[in-house]
């Protein structure tokens, strides 16, 4: 059981893209969209037996037909000297009830993926998740970038519209990705491989909600696309984007009338360490997260 | 126990082309207990290998269930003189291929397995006075033509819904499908207020099909007069409580009941059939 191919091209200089469904579902909408964009061809599949439990049936006229698996398939694209192989993780494997993998099956799946990057001599892995931050919905979002290695940083801060997490107030650096996407940069610095997680910012107050964050795919797939070295169409989200915007503003305008002035306020925030006062304080920033946090509190007790 | 079986097999049986009757442990109305009990009672099933649980289910400690500390079991019955294996298991929680695939190699290395049947039971708004259907999914068009006979419904079309996922019943069938090993679901819908006590009528549909089917000679005159008893507990409630009666009426009419009203009506009756009517 493992890695199912349905061909074997030869490939020249490739990286690995990656992404499974996380907040916002922002990393996989980006990837897919490229995917889908430079038109990839199927290259394989990781069995899904091992991982997930199926996520359909089809019964026709009292016979099964079918049953469905979550996929976990790699796609490739020749790009002239810097080929691209992609990898699409319909969810995440997870044990229990939890919602990110972890544990046994997460590090099978991410070292999986890591055969297939070896096998097609992949230099270099990109993954892609969310950034919860503390921002307005109506900004855009900026991409958080984590390399693997110390020698990737010069590179990643040439990047448009990203920032490191030392550029993050009150993080000096640190952090946590959780779930495969984080996981398969780990994996990937043990055997040696060099990846950057790009993470697109979600506003706080939407991370709980079942919506897709397309704005925060967009600026991804811009710095992706920058990485990749390929022209990707970046319009081709704002249809969906402004769908969504929509739904978020009728959600934004049932939120109470004071927690959403102080929300209005994070229009004003610049989160990379601020050379002056910024226009809300460190004690103001948590008054806000608290009032949200105690108003989904609320949302969720009432229904 | 090794990692990759994980079986304790406790003797082995003498079987040439059996068959396998699965049943879980907690499905409504105990379908899948009541139905495997009454098959091992019958034809004297002898417990010879189970799947040990410490894979598939959370060794955190034990469920409590009517009083009683609760441990899950998957064991195997083998049915002397009737080539007939009985599955008695818990739904596992996690590693379900795994599990899966350990009861299909049960079957195959120790049965001589010819073909399954997993038990299921759906909940079902109509009333107890209607009669029980019997649907059957079979795993092959050439395992649906050997249903052709018997009385049961064999043109089910179904999809899963968004946000449902797919029985395991269904994976089961899949699975022996991969193996070649004929396999038929048979399900049968309970009502939605018998479903957390018993039904012994629904019990008596599936029974009679295997009874037929697998030439198993059981006679269920004890199961009739279960049946009887049962009917009359119901009917005594009608009538001493006219609430009970009225919802009953609406649903034998094929009218809805509200959410509240499906909660009293499961309540008054699991009270009802707990004290014996």
């Amino acid at each position: 059981m493992g890695i199912r191919l349905c061909q074997e091209p030869r490939l020249e200089n490739p990286i690995l893209v990656a992404s499974w469904p996380g907040i916002g579902n922002i990393g996989i909408i980006a990837v897919d969209t490229l995917r889908g964009m430079l038109g990839a061809e199927e290259l394989g599949q990781i069995e899904p037996w091992e991982f997930f439990y199926p996520k359909m049936v089809l019964i026709r006229k009292g016979v099964l037909e079918s049953l469905e698996f979550p996929g976990s398939r790699f796609y490739f694209k020749r790009a002239g000297g810097g080929d691209i192989v992609f990898f699409i993780g319909e969810e995440q494997p997870t044990e229990g009830a939890r919602i990110y993998a972890e544990g046994k099956k997460a590090y099978r799946m991410a070292d999986l993926v890591l055969d297939v990057a070896e096998r097609f001599q992949c230099r270099r892995i990109y993954t892609s998740g969310a950034a919860v931050a503390l921002i307005h919905h109506t900004t855009k979002p900026r991409v958080w970038a984590v390399p693997n290695s110390e020698s990737l940083i010069p590179e990643v801060e040439g990047y448009g519209n990203t920032v490191l997490m030392s550029d993050i107030e009150g993080r000096g650096g640190h952090g946590n990705i959780t779930g495969l996407n984080g996981l398969l940069l780990g994996v990937a610095k043990k055997r040696g491989v060099e990846a950057i997680c790009l993470m697109g910012e979600i506003p706080v107050y939407l991370q709980g909600l079942p919506l897709s964050y397309p704005k925060a795919s967009k600026s991804v797939l811009e710095v992706l696309s920058d990485g990749l070295k390929v022209q990707a169409d970046l319009n081709t989200l704002d249809e969906l984007d402004q769908k969504v915007q929509q739904r978020v503003e009728e959600f934004y305008q049932q939120i109470p009338s004071e927690i959403r002035g102080q929300l209005d306020r994070l229009k004003q925030v610049s989160y990379t360490q601020p050379t002056e006062p910024g226009p809300i304080t460190e004690e103001e920033e948590k008054k806000i997260l608290e009032e949200v946090e105690s108003f989904f509190k609320k949302q969720a007790e009432g229904g | 126990m090794n990692e990759g079986y994980p079986v304790t097999v406790y003797q082995e049986p003498d079987l040439q082309q059996s068959c396998l009757v699965l049943g879980w442990r907690e499905d409504a109305a105990n379908l899948g207990r009541r139905i495997t009990d009454y098959l091992n009672l019958k034809l004297k099933g002898q417990r010879f290998a189970e799947i040990e649980p410490e894979v598939f289910f959370p060794m955190g400690g034990v469920a409590i269930k009517d009083n009683v500390a609760r441990f899950p079991e998957s064991k195997f019955y083998v049915c002397p003189d009737h080539e007939m294996v009985v599955l008695q298991t818990d739904s596992p929680l996690a590693e379900w291929y795994k599990f899966l695939s350990s009861v299909l190699d049960v079957a195959e290395r120790h049965c001589r397995i010819r073909e399954l049947y997993a038990l299921g039971a759906m909940i079902s708004f109509s009333a107890h006075t209607s009669p029980r259907q019997l649907l059957g999914i079979a795993n092959s068009v050439e395992m649906k033509e050997t249903l052709s006979q018997y009385d049961l419904n064999r043109d089910v079309d179904y999809q899963t819904r968004p946000g449902e996922r797919p029985t395991l019943n269904s994976y089961l069938l899949w699975l022996a499908r991969e193996r070649n090993i004929g396999a038929v679901s048979l399900w049968v819908p309970i009502p939605f207020y018998l479903a957390p006590t018993e039904d012994a009528q629904a019990r008596k549909r599936v029974l009679s099909f295997l009874n037929e089917r697998l030439r198993l000679r059981i006679d269920f005159c004890d199961l009739d007069q279960e049946i009887r008893r049962q009917n009359e507990q119901l009917a005594r409630a009608r009538s001493r409580f006219p609430q009970v009666d009225d919802y009953i009426n609406r649903l034998e009419s094929n009218l809805m009941l509200s959410e509240e009203e499906n909660g009293e009506l499961i309540k008054k009756m699991e009270d009802v059939l707990r004290e014996g009517g």
